[in-house]
């Protein structure tokens, strides 16, 4: 090959293939640790399928799980139908629709803090002299470097501790509101929106946006205005998507006290009523598959208005 | 589209949607800014807490039932440890469930061949439907309300752990693996199709390899959210990393806390870096 007249270059004749060596070491670690835990000991299957708990679970399904009323009475629609209403009206209703609302709540908070650390993330902007072309070597400016770099720092950490955790300490400083769960809620979301929000705006086509440059557009005008209004169909998107797992999240922040359908969960369990814990647990589902419709169709929407 | 300049186009109705409804959910929620500010209990409490932050503890302080100092490190890295086995644990479980059901409910699998495309059978669509609807449930319960259910339902066990983690990961892994089979480059499945291939082989030698790299990578991502549900089903008594975040901190032991918590971070970052590594490299 090398004997031919012209020369190849490297990347040329092979494309560099990254390292696979990663890949297989990935493969070994993960096989060793799903053999080791299931091998330890430390997840009791027999125990699970014990007599003991087998009976437990008989127990459950055949009484604890059934409605109340319809324990002595038979089954019957009507008695059901009065039971769940009945549920829905002393607090389930209630409990279910602040669910909703936290989860409005904090995504909309966590989608402003997202747009507003979005530009700061991207590498395009966060720069020397912004929307350059890809391949040009621009010196990028310590600054701008370092200003970039603390914004996806923050994003990395923000999402990195459960949702769950962060609510439980807020709700020691911050008894008595809906604020820990919103707060927790809005920042795990938030890291997550920032990264995915600025690497939206790194892969955004630069040639349009040098040219406004060009035009004498200033770097916050070309990104207020141009560049997050192009990026924004894709943001949504994000957004929505996320508005469904916070949804879901936002069910179960409520066992930390907060008002919300995980609430009434965690009442239920402590008063060992299981047939009304399984209700409340019907309504979450009923409010995250509706959540769910909901995104999708936006999303659905937003695919056909606003093509990418 | 004709469209005034003035008009707002859709995107910008949604965002002025998500606007109000936020605005109307913090009204409803009662979240006001001073609510932000903490009562002085609550100052107290945040004061020492951080203060604590920059001094992490080694031993565990005594008192209790401990009366000497104990070393801190092996029994959080036991927890650490045990964190990472019901994650994995979990994981394999809902890669073994979710990826058959994945099959089942993408369209690829129904519609094969792009010769006879739409040759979906009633039975066919049915069953896609019923799985696709099943999906939808496992996914829709939260790992933590399953932990709840499994609690009321069999007692403390730690392979409910592993199930209440199991049961929605498994609808996701199934739901996003259906839609990454739908999306998968076509080529190479139309040229098996052309000199003839049987339809299965089709699916698994000219389709699945397409998909796979995008599939391994989505799980190792997922693998990264079951340990964070790992750890937090500590708080339900599981003897996870946040079993030894509560007990501390409802202990007032606020320096153990922040070991458990730095501890947590790092295998979380680590995972994180551990997954992107491994996307950059299946993923161009």
């Amino acid at each position: 090959m090398s004997e031919s007249g012209h020369t190849l270059l490297p990347d040329e004749q092979h494309p560099v293939e990254p390292s696979r060596r990663l890949l297989w070491v990935s493969a070994v670690a993960a096989a060793s640790l799903v053999s080791l835990a299931w091998l330890s000991g430390e997840i009791d299957v027999n125990g699970f399928f014990g007599a003991q708990r087998v009976q437990n679970l008989e127990r459950f399904l055949a009484e604890d799980a059934v409605p109340f009323p319809l324990r002595e009475s038979g089954f019957s629609w009507a008695g059901l139908w009065s039971w769940v209403r009945a549920h829905w009206q002393e607090g389930g209703g209630q409990a279910t629709l602040t669910t909703l609302w936290i989860a409005v709540a904090s995504m909309a908070l966590a989608g402003a803090g997202a747009l507003l650390i979005a530009p700061w993330v991207a590498r395009t902007i966060s720069t020397k002299e912004p929307f350059l072309q890809n391949g040009s070597k621009r010196p990028r400016g310590a600054s701008w470097i370092w200003a970039s770099r603390s914004a996806r720092l923050l994003c990395i950490l923000a999402r990195a501790l459960p949702e769950y955790i962060l609510a439980f300490l807020w709700v020691a400083i911050l008894p008595g509101s809906a604020w820990p769960a919103v707060l927790a809620l809005a920042l795990h979301n938030g890291g997550i929106l920032g990264r995915l929000f600025g690497e939206t705006l790194e892969n955004l086509e630069r040639r349009p946006l040098q040219a406004l440059r060009a035009l004498g557009g200033s770097r916050g005008q070309v990104t207020a205005l141009a560049a997050i209004p192009v990026a924004l169909p894709r943001f949504l998107l994000y957004f929505f998507y996320r508005f469904e797992t916070c949804v879901r999240e936002a069910t179960v922040l409520g066992m930390l006290g907060i008002v919300s359908l995980g609430y009434q969960i965690q009442d239920a369990r402590s008063r060992l009523a299981y047939d009304d814990l399984l209700l409340l647990v019907g309504f979450g589902v009923l409010l995250v598959l509706l959540a769910d419709l909901t995104s999708h169709a936006v999303r659905a929407w937003l695919r056909r208005e606003a093509p990418r | 589209m004709d469209r005034h300049p003035q008009e707002p186009t859709p995107r910008g109705l949604i965002l002025i949607g998500i606007g109000l409804f936020g605005v109307l959910a913090a009204l409803l929620l009662g979240l006001k800014p001073s609510g932000l500010v903490p009562n002085s209990g609550g100052l107290e409490l945040a004061r020492e807490f951080f203060a604590a932050a920059l001094d992490p503890a080694w031993t565990r302080e005594p008192g209790g039932l401990t009366p000497n100092p104990t070393p801190l490190l092996p029994e959080l890295g036991l927890a650490a440890l045990r964190t990472l086995i019901f994650a994995a644990a979990a994981m394999s479980l809902s890669i073994l469930v979710g990826l058959p059901l994945g099959v089942v409910a993408s369209d690829t699998w129904w519609k094969r061949s792009s010769f006879a495309s739409a040759r979906i059978t009633a039975a066919g669509r049915a069953l896609q439907t019923g799985v696709r609807f099943w999906i939808a449930l496992m996914r829709s319960v939260h790992e933590l309300i399953w932990a709840v259910v499994l609690l009321a339902a069999v007692g403390l066990n730690t392979f409910g752990a592993v199930l209440a983690i199991a049961i929605p990961y498994a609808g996701t892994l199934a739901k996003v693996f259906s839609e990454m089979l739908d999306e998968a480059p076509r080529h190479s499945a139309k040229a098996f199709e052309g000199i003839g291939v049987r339809p299965l082989h089709v699916f698994l030698f000219g389709l699945l390899p397409r998909a796979l790299p995008d599939m391994i990578a989505y799980t190792a991502y997922r693998f990264e959210c079951a340990v964070r549900s790992s750890a937090v089903l500590g708080f339900f008594g599981y003897p996870t990393l946040g079993y030894y975040v509560s007990l501390s901190f409802g202990d007032g032991r606020f320096h153990e806390t922040w070991t458990a918590i730095y501890l947590l971070l790092a295998l979380i970052l680590f995972l994180e870096w551990w997954s992107t590594a491994i996307r950059s490299r299946l993923v161009s």
